[in-house]
């Protein structure tokens, strides 16, 4: 595979690390600033399974798993948050 | 995936005609089969079987990775604990002979009842299925082993020393003594400080490390190790139900795993999640628990299901009516599984809104049910029913299955639960539905008795037991829906039910008697029970009916192909028929080359999982009791772990050959190779275990009140200074992965050794994070934001620290010259590792930024 590919995605992981804090700094709204930093993490978290770890290369089936383990993880963590009176 | 067309009127069961065909010896003296004689690689006192001591001795036991083998062992095993259990609940009946309780202490009866539910769901009823799954699944699928036999018999091991765990927290104080639910705040040492009850976590923590090992194994191989022709439509019944258990298991158990972890953290650590005074504590922990709780009840009802399916297909001669519809069901309740567990949690402060969405999912779960249940019925209809005791005892769980599961329906419909939670309907609902299921599994092991000991049972005998069984459950758990208003988990009651308990105790000690029967019938038919056919009955249709009684090591008499439509055995060198990839799976060990002929020796023997097993013992019973002061404990806590690596690090360095694969069939996973899928599933099961962990902190945090919760470090930078590093070092690993496929000896080793260095820096970085906070009086019990804190990113650093300890391996390796012809340890080492960066990139913002 090629290198030259893989260290552009550890530049971009690297700045949107970066980008990550400067929203903090940044002084904006406290829910824009989550929603932004936790959009950003989640584009890293897929740039690193997707190439990192070959997963666009696999069968599909392989994110399927990955993306249920996900889903159940979610689906714990939002209802249970939601069912607090 | 071939163009499998098979419609639902096809008949699927595969090669009954071909029954018998192999020879009628047990076991070959040759050490192996025809075609393969030039390599000698078994020792001169170990020609038997491959290397593996005879069944007469206790070595072959100790060391075998046979499926069939540890089949026998978890049944046996299961059995051993089926008694333990049952003795207590016999004490649990005695002592509710009279209100107010006859010969046990309070303490004492809160131990039995706990100990009781544990051991039963945990320790009997679930490996007792995957007894009968280790024996039958392979021979079902038409694989010669598991995909990773050591890890197997590993699963076996943890399972076990995870019982001697239990036992022996009888011995340190008291057991647990809060219940098998295990609620908070009970289970936090201010009300339960005995060291046993530690034990007692400790011992499910180390069922389920046994579980996930296990659901990896066969999940691996049943996706990727079915003989040709065997599409996932053709499966037999009962390696269906297993297959969609050990998926749930995959899941369901990680989150038991998070359950127990933070548990184990506040009863060792002083972590606070589940004390009085954490936000939504003893909520927390109801969530953690019966998400995993609910898809558990299918986890133990699902392989008993399966086997009912199977005998009913072979007692009625008839084909299940709606096989498809009926997977489907099953299919469909192993997804629903995952969103009904808040009905375990009417009475809890949830808000009302919720309790209905759960109530209207509850109630969508019995549907499936019911199209399974009329599946089985009208198969009964349509056959010609043969009276064998497995068939009494399958049509007798599915009657008693049937009552549990009609008064299930009372329990989840939100206002009638507000009346029965805590009461005995609860008790006689879910011992109708678990004994039920356990029913169906007694009738498998009649029905698969004669196959893995060459022994007819005793047919007499066994319609007895059956009688006293099905008089002996009901006398039992009948009167408690009557007596319903009984309180559970307490031994007093009003006067007015003593005799309806009085009834339940000879009930008791009838299905007790009735046990007795069967164990003097399955032992005095193996000492002197007629030999049993390859099928001893009339309709046997799956494939494990076409190999001798027992089959023999190999399983098959050539590679089993159903590509004719039918089971038939190929020649094993043929390798060019199958049209996929053949190859040697390693079981993550060292590979060894040179294996150009078609059927390569397969190894059957490896003393390091029970090693293993035996090391674990050592670790968690030293830090069961690390907080006692007595310097015995940490002494072995710390011998355990340095005996744990060592151990760890042998069965690594050990050669051994797993059976190859794949076989032709592989869906959905074609061109995974066996360890990598291994690995890709067992990151399904951490991110569920991370995501338990975080949505822990989530919830917690909603609770406190999100904006109101202080962030514990001060400062974003360390954190991002840590994130840079985490990043460089996956970068490093995929370095080191492309100078591999170069062969580029220098570059794989300096690679990793840039990876092994950040990750070292990684740990120095958190270190002096660490120890800053602790002087300024943030340690790990100050609040309930530090205990999250601490626990959520320590269970990262663990993670990274055991990649550290991977990538030393490596190194050495490396500097060797390993993985210049073959990179794929590289490529799965850095899958774990990327995981691990991944899951950074989330606690990153989310305990240092907001």
């Amino acid at each position: 595979m090629d290198t030259k590919l893989y260290t552009a995605i550890y530049v971009v992981l690297f700045v949107a690390a970066t980008a990550q804090v400067l929203v903090e700094f940044a002084g904006l709204a406290y829910w824009t600033a989550l929603a932004i930093i936790m959009v950003l993490s989640l584009g890293k978290a897929v740039l690193v399974a997707a190439y990192y770890q070959h997963l666009r290369y696999e069968p599909r089936s392989v994110t399927y798993v990955m993306v249920s383990g996900l889903l159940a993880a979610l689906a714990l963590t939002l209802a249970a948050a939601y069912s607090i009176t | 995936m071939t163009g499998d067309t098979t419609d639902d009127t096809d008949d699927p069961r595969p090669g009954g005609e071909t029954s018998g065909s192999a020879d009628g010896e047990s076991t070959r003296g040759d050490g192996g089969t025809a075609t393969v004689g030039d390599l000698p690689t078994t020792a001169p006192d170990e020609d038997h079987e491959h290397g593996l001591p005879p069944k007469s001795s206790i070595k072959r036991w100790l060391v075998t990775t046979n499926h069939k083998d540890v089949g026998i062992l978890y049944i046996v095993t299961s059995l051993f604990f089926l008694i333990f259990g049952g003795v207590l609940a016999m004490l649990i009946r005695v002592q509710l002979l009279e209100p107010g309780g006859t010969i046990l202490s309070d303490m004492a009866y809160n131990q039995a009842v706990t100990v009781h539910g544990l051991l039963m769901v945990f320790w009997f009823l679930s490996p007792f299925a995957f007894g009968f799954a280790n024996y039958i699944v392979p021979l079902q699928l038409g694989a010669d082993d598991l995909a990773f036999p050591r890890l197997n018999a590993l699963s076996y091991w943890l399972y076990l020393v995870s019982g001697l765990l239990l036992a022996i927290s009888f011995f340190q104080g008291n057991s647990f003594s809060g219940g098998w639910t295990m609620y908070a705040p009970l289970n936090v040492p201010v009300y339960t400080p005995s060291v046993g009850a530690t034990t007692t976590v400790f011992a499910l923590l180390l069922f389920t490390a046994s579980v996930t090992v296990g659901s990896v194994n066969f999940l691996t191989t049943m996706h990727r190790m079915r003989a040709e022709g065997m599409t996932l439509r053709r499966m037999p019944l009962f390696t269906w139900s297993i297959l969609l258990t050990v998926w749930m298991m995959l899941f369901a158990f990680a989150a038991l795993l998070a359950a127990l972890m933070i548990l184990s953290a506040d009863r060792v650590l002083g972590t606070m999640y589940f004390a009085t005074e954490s936000p939504g504590g003893s909520l927390l922990w109801t969530h953690l628990f019966w998400f995993f709780g609910h898809p558990e009840v299918y986890i133990v009802f699902f392989p008993a299901l399966g086997a009912m399916a199977e005998i009913f297909q072979t007692f009625t001669g008839r084909r299940l009516v709606g096989r498809k519809w009926f997977i489907g069901a099953m299919l469909l309740v192993a997804l629903q599984s995952f969103v009904v567990w808040m009905h375990h949690m009417f009475l809890t402060s949830i808000n009302l809104q919720i309790k209905t969405l759960f109530m209207a999912t509850t109630i969508g779960i019995s549907l499936p049910f019911d199209l399974m249940v009329f599946a089985l019925i009208y198969t009964m209809i349509k056959g010609r029913i043969r009276f064998s005791t497995p068939f009494l005892f399958a049509f007798g769980g599915l009657v008693l299955f049937i009552l549990g599961g009609i008064t299930g329906v009372f329990l989840g419909a939100v206002v009638l639960d507000y009346e029965f939670r805590g009461t005995y309907w609860v008790v006689a609902h879910f011992h109708y539905v678990m004994v039920g299921g356990v029913t169906g599994l007694v009738g498998g092991l009649y029905y698969w008795y004669p196959k893995i000991t060459g022994k007819m049972y005793d047919e007499f005998l066994g319609k007895v037991h059956f009688g006293l069984y099905f008089v002996g459950f009901n006398l039992l758990y009948f009167p408690m829906f009557v007596a319903w208003e009984t309180p559970r988990r307490v031994f007093d009651y009003p006067e007015a039910f003593v005799g309806w308990h009085q009834v339940a105790t000879v009930g008791a000690f009838v299905l007790g008697v009735s046990f007795l029967v069967m164990f003097y019938n399955l032992y005095a038919s193996l000492i002197s029970g007629e030999d049993a056919d390859a099928c001893p009955w009339a309709y046997g249709s799956t494939a494990e009916w076409a190999v001798p009684s027992p089959p023999p090591l190999e399983n098959f008499p050539g590679r089993p192909s159903y590509g004719g439509g039918a089971l038939e055995f190929l020649d094993r060198g043929r390798t060019t028929t199958d049209g996929g990839e053949t190859e040697a799976a390693t079981d993550g060990g060292v590979k060894a080359g040179g294996h150009g002929h078609g059927h390569e020796e397969v190894s059957h023997a490896s003393i390091w999982p029970f090693a293993i097993g035996i090391a674990s013992l050592f670790v968690l019973v030293g830090l069961s009791g690390v907080r006692t002061g007595n310097v015995a404990y940490p002494a072995t806590f710390v011998g355990g772990l340095i005996l744990l690596l060592y151990t760890l690090v042998a069965m690594t360095r050990e050669s051994f050959h797993g059976p190859s694969g794949p076989f032709g069939e592989s869906w959905p996973f074609e061109g995974v190779e066996n360890t990598k899928l291994g690995m890709w599933l067992f990151l399904g099961s951490d991110v569920v275990l991370f995501g338990a962990f975080i949505g822990s902190y989530v919830f917690t945090r909603v609770a406190y009140g999100w904006q109101a919760w202080h962030v514990v470090p001060h400062d974003p930078i360390p954190g991002l200074m840590n994130t840079y590093i985490l990043l460089t070092s996956s970068f490093a690993v995929v370095l080191a992965m492309v100078a591999a496929q170069k062969g580029n000896r220098n570059g794989v080793v300096a690679s990793l050794a840039v990876t092994l260095l950040l990750g070292i820096g990684f740990l120095g970085n958190k270190g002096i994070e660490w120890w800053e906070l602790y002087h300024e009086g943030e340690w790990v019990a100050t609040s309930i934001e530090t205990s999250t804190f601490y626990l959520t990113t320590g269970l990262h650093a663990a993670h990274v620290i055991v990649g550290l300890i991977i990538a030393v391996y490596m190194l050495v390796r490396a500097w060797n010259g390993a993985y210049l012809d073959d990179d794929r340890p590289v490529e799965y080492f850095g899958l774990y590792w990327h995981f691990v960066d991944i899951v950074w990139l989330f606690l990153f913002p989310l305990f240092y930024i907001l």
